[in-house]
């Protein structure tokens, strides 16, 4: 139904596309993958109607079409699920569902109550667990996914394109996400599928194009692709395939929190740190993990619990006294609570710490600069130098960033929240070597993550949560399954 | 590079375009009173720029204004020495600027709305402070600070230098600076790298306020009294002057030495108009237009990088 040859685009001096080639038949799910800059996003822009391609050819039906607004390629059948809400979240579900898209009526009127049904019935039909008239603001991540999706099928699209739609999913929600792209192509719809997780990709695809540096490299059946070959693919060398560290013998213990709660949110945790350790915890989105880094660091309040430093006790209101104690958090969503993006990196790099560079209030230059390039050159960022916009960094090297502003900090109590989403293979290996040297260095880790096979390769130790309290403790060296029935079932049920 | 340097060249631009059509225009009592009349909202803007690079905005820069006049003017009525009322004019502004600071960070509401409130109360104040009468009996050396010359230049023009090196060292090289620029690109980052954001985002509304306190006594020297009705509508010129010069009304954004340039651009205009016998209701409306002009270019500009 989709054929694209040799698609081409340029932004301004920098070529995002050189060779796209794709094609895709109704009722499969065609996986479309790449590492972060491989020129997936720009393919599917382009398909979308999004950007104007520079040259090639697509061929919709078997005719070449030329797409220069999202509303063309709705009108012909190709609809797009973006990574990223763009929803009002103000407004209802159903009114985010038909956005733009009303049924209207004399006076600029708008039939509510039509769109109400339709949004019902849509719901229905597909067995979502949506209600029309709920505000999409305070759905969960996964519910806004779920109206993302809605919005592209509401008007009979013949094809689809999800853009990591699983990213801020996890467990249950990624499986439910799973079944309801299995039940579009069962449809007889086409589905493009953009991911970076490897593990998650034979549950849904039928057939797989890689793209790297804006040219189609492979393309096939799955079935004939093994994980190996993906990854070399991607890559477009040999990968030490799966990341393996060596447990260090734990050090002294550097963060102790004890019954720590939080009114719905956090129950009566405890757990501690040692250092030299990584620590994971795993769970199910909403199970309280991101909570309690929060509550750690001094953005949300507890109610109760207390917090012990290197066998101090410390009080810990905002995170400004989690800083002063050495605890560092590395958020979720560096883009949004990790970096200045319109500042330049070095200034990201200095801001946790800018006493240290200067005299009475002044800074030195010099001493700034210095840092950045000592800190761009041991994390080995890539930028052109520390003059470069943190925004026009890749999102490994922004990790990368955000993890040397808390270096110079001198932190020793790292919170990670989910530190490897969003970010491709190759720089994942290089997060998870900053991670080691971390703890090597005899700092004290723990890693919030929604994707099991990492913690089970890099954790020492795995703590799992639900409902807000610490329901397990296992040995690093166990399996998903393990994990999984302490995320996912009642304490009681468990044997 | 081109682009960035596009509201200097608009600025050298008008500059010899008016030298060219008014023989009037590069003489040393015009050239002055340009300097003067821009001086009062020039050195607003300064404090302007640092509140909207750290993502704030203050509204009642006007009414501090008049405020700081005000009871600067009183002091020297009651006898008090000219420096000690001018002094007593730039502390008033500074105090209103930490009221600003202090409401935005304690309340957490939007500081166009807390300013637009202490807009009122200022302005509200000063009227019932002054009767709604202003304060004439002043001693006649005040007006050096507005109209007095130093080496043969307006003394403002030093005041104004002074003022705008300050700045832009506090901007570049300081602490203060620097977080400005963090809490005003991304706040919430800044949170949680564990800056004192309360604490500098008063600072910044405080620098502010101290220099329209000063604005305030210069504009009151200028005109030889204490206005309680100064400064209106003076809020709306230095944030246009700050936009004009490549700052950002989301934060993280903006220059010294842009929101000089800026300013200036508005003050030829004006004199210029005036030269040229163009209407001064026309000329609102040509400012008006300078300033969505001058946004856009730099919005495209951004675009382009992005």
């Amino acid at each position: 139904m989709l054929e694209l040859r040799g698609i081409q685009k340029r932004y301004g001096g920098v070529t995002a596309l050189k060779d796209g080639n794709l094609s895709v038949c109704p009722g499969e799910v065609h996986l479309l993958m790449g590492e972060n800059g491989a020129g997936k996003s720009t393919l599917m822009k382009i398909v979308a109607g999004m950007v104007a391609r520079d040259g090639g050819q697509m061929l919709w039906q078997g005719r070449e079409v030329f797409l220069r607004a999202p509303a063309e390629a709705a009108r012909i059948g190709i609809a797009m699920v973006h990574q990223e809400s763009l929803l009002a979240p103000h407004l209802s579900v159903a009114e985010n569902i038909y956005l733009g898209r009303e049924e209207r009526l004399p006076f600029g009127w708008v039939a509510r109550r039509r769109m109400l049904e339709r949004a019902a019935r849509l719901i229905r039909e597909h067995h979502f667990p949506l209600q029309p008239e709920w505000r999409v603001g305070k759905l969960s991540p996964a519910g806004k996914q779920l109206v993302e999706i809605c919005r592209a099928i509401q008007h009979g699209s013949s094809l689809l394109i999800f853009d990591e739609p699983t990213s801020s999913l996890s467990g249950a929600e990624t499986e439910e996400v799973f079944r309801i792209v299995r039940a579009l192509r069962d449809r007889g719809m086409g589905v493009i599928y953009i991911t970076h997780r490897l593990e998650e990709l034979r549950a849904v695809g039928d057939r797989v194009t890689v793209l790297r540096d804006g040219c189609s490299i492979s393309t096939g059946p799955l079935a004939e692709f093994s994980t190996d070959r993906l990854i070399q693919d991607m890559v477009g060398r040999e990968l030490v395939s799966i990341y393996q560290r060596e447990s260090l013998p734990p050090g002294p213990e550097l963060l102790r929190v004890e019954g720590l709660s939080r009114a719905g949110k956090l129950r009566e945790v405890s757990f501690s740190l040692r250092a030299g350790e990584i620590v994971g915890m795993a769970g199910l989105i909403g199970a309280g993990r991101t909570e309690l880094c929060r509550a750690i660091f001094g953005v949300d309040p507890v109610d109760a619990g207390r917090i012990f430093v290197e066998g101090r006790e410390v009080r810990i209101r905002s995170p400004r006294e989690a800083v002063a104690a050495g605890i560092a958090l590395v958020t979720e969503d560096r883009q949004k609570t990790g970096l200045a993006l319109r500042l330049p990196l070095a200034q990201n790099l200095t801001l946790t710490n800018l006493p240290s560079i200067s005299r009475f209030g002044v800074l030195r230059r010099g001493a700034e600069s210095r840092v950045a390039a000592d800190y761009i050159a041991r994390l080995r960022i890539r930028a052109s130098s520390g003059k470069q916009l943190a925004g026009r960094l890749s999102g490994g090297n922004q990790q990368k960033a955000v993890i040397a502003k808390w270096l110079f900090r001198q932190a020793r109590i790292f919170l990670f929240d989910e530190p490897t989403r969003g970010i491709d293979v190759g720089a994942k290996a290089e997060v998870f070597d900053v991670m080691h040297e971390l703890a090597r260095s005899g700092a004290a880790l723990l890693m919030v993550s929604s994707e099991l096979p990492e913690l089970l390769q890099v954790a020492d130790r795995i703590l799992v949560m639900r409902q807000g309290r610490l329901t397990g403790e296992l040995p690093g060296r166990t399996t998903q399954e393990a994990i999984l029935r302490y995320a996912a079932l009642e304490p009681e049920n468990l044997s | 590079m081109m682009q960035r340097l596009l509201p200097f060249l608009s600025l050298i631009v008008l500059f010899v375009g008016l030298a060219i059509a008014s023989p009037h225009f590069l003489t040393d009592t015009n050239l002055s009173s340009v300097v003067r009349q821009t001086a009062v909202i020039n050195i607003m803007s300064l404090g302007m720029t640092v509140i909207i690079i750290a993502g704030g905005i203050d509204l009642s820069v006007g009414a501090i204004l008049a405020m700081g006049g005000l009871l600067g003017t009183m002091a020297m009525e009651k006898g008090m020495s000219i420096p000690a009322g001018l002094l007593i004019g730039i502390l008033t502004g500074l105090f209103w600027g930490t009221v600003n600071g202090w409401l935005t960070v304690k309340l957490s509401i939007n500081p166009f709305i807390v300013t637009l409130g202490t807009l009122g109360i200022a302005r509200g104040l000063a009227l019932i402070i002054s009767n709604g009468l202003p304060v004439h009996r002043i001693p006649p050396a005040f007006s050096f600070l507005g109209e007095g010359n130093l080496l043969g230049v307006p003394f403002v023009l030093w005041l104004l230098v002074g003022c705008a090196l300050l700045t832009h060292a506090i901007l570049e090289h300081t602490r203060l600076g620097r977080y400005a620029f963090a809490i005003g690109s991304n706040a919430e980052a800044a949170v949680y790298a564990g800056i004192p954001v309360a604490f500098h985002t008063t600072c910044v509304y405080a620098f502010g306020g101290m220099l329209t306190g000063l604005a305030g006594m210069i504009e009151a020297s200028r005109l030889m009294t204490g206005q309680p009705t100064a400064g209106n509508g003076y809020e709306l010129q230095a944030i246009a002057a700050v936009v004009i010069g490549g700052g950002s009304l989301h934060g993280g954004e903006g220059s010294v030495i842009g929101t000089l340039i800026g300013a200036f651009i508005m003050g030829l205009l004006s004199n210029g108009s005036d030269l040229l016998g163009v209407s001064p209701y026309l000329q609102q409306a040509i400012i008006g237009a300078v300033i969505i002009l001058a946004v856009t270019v730099d919005e495209l500009r951004k675009r382009k990088l992005a």
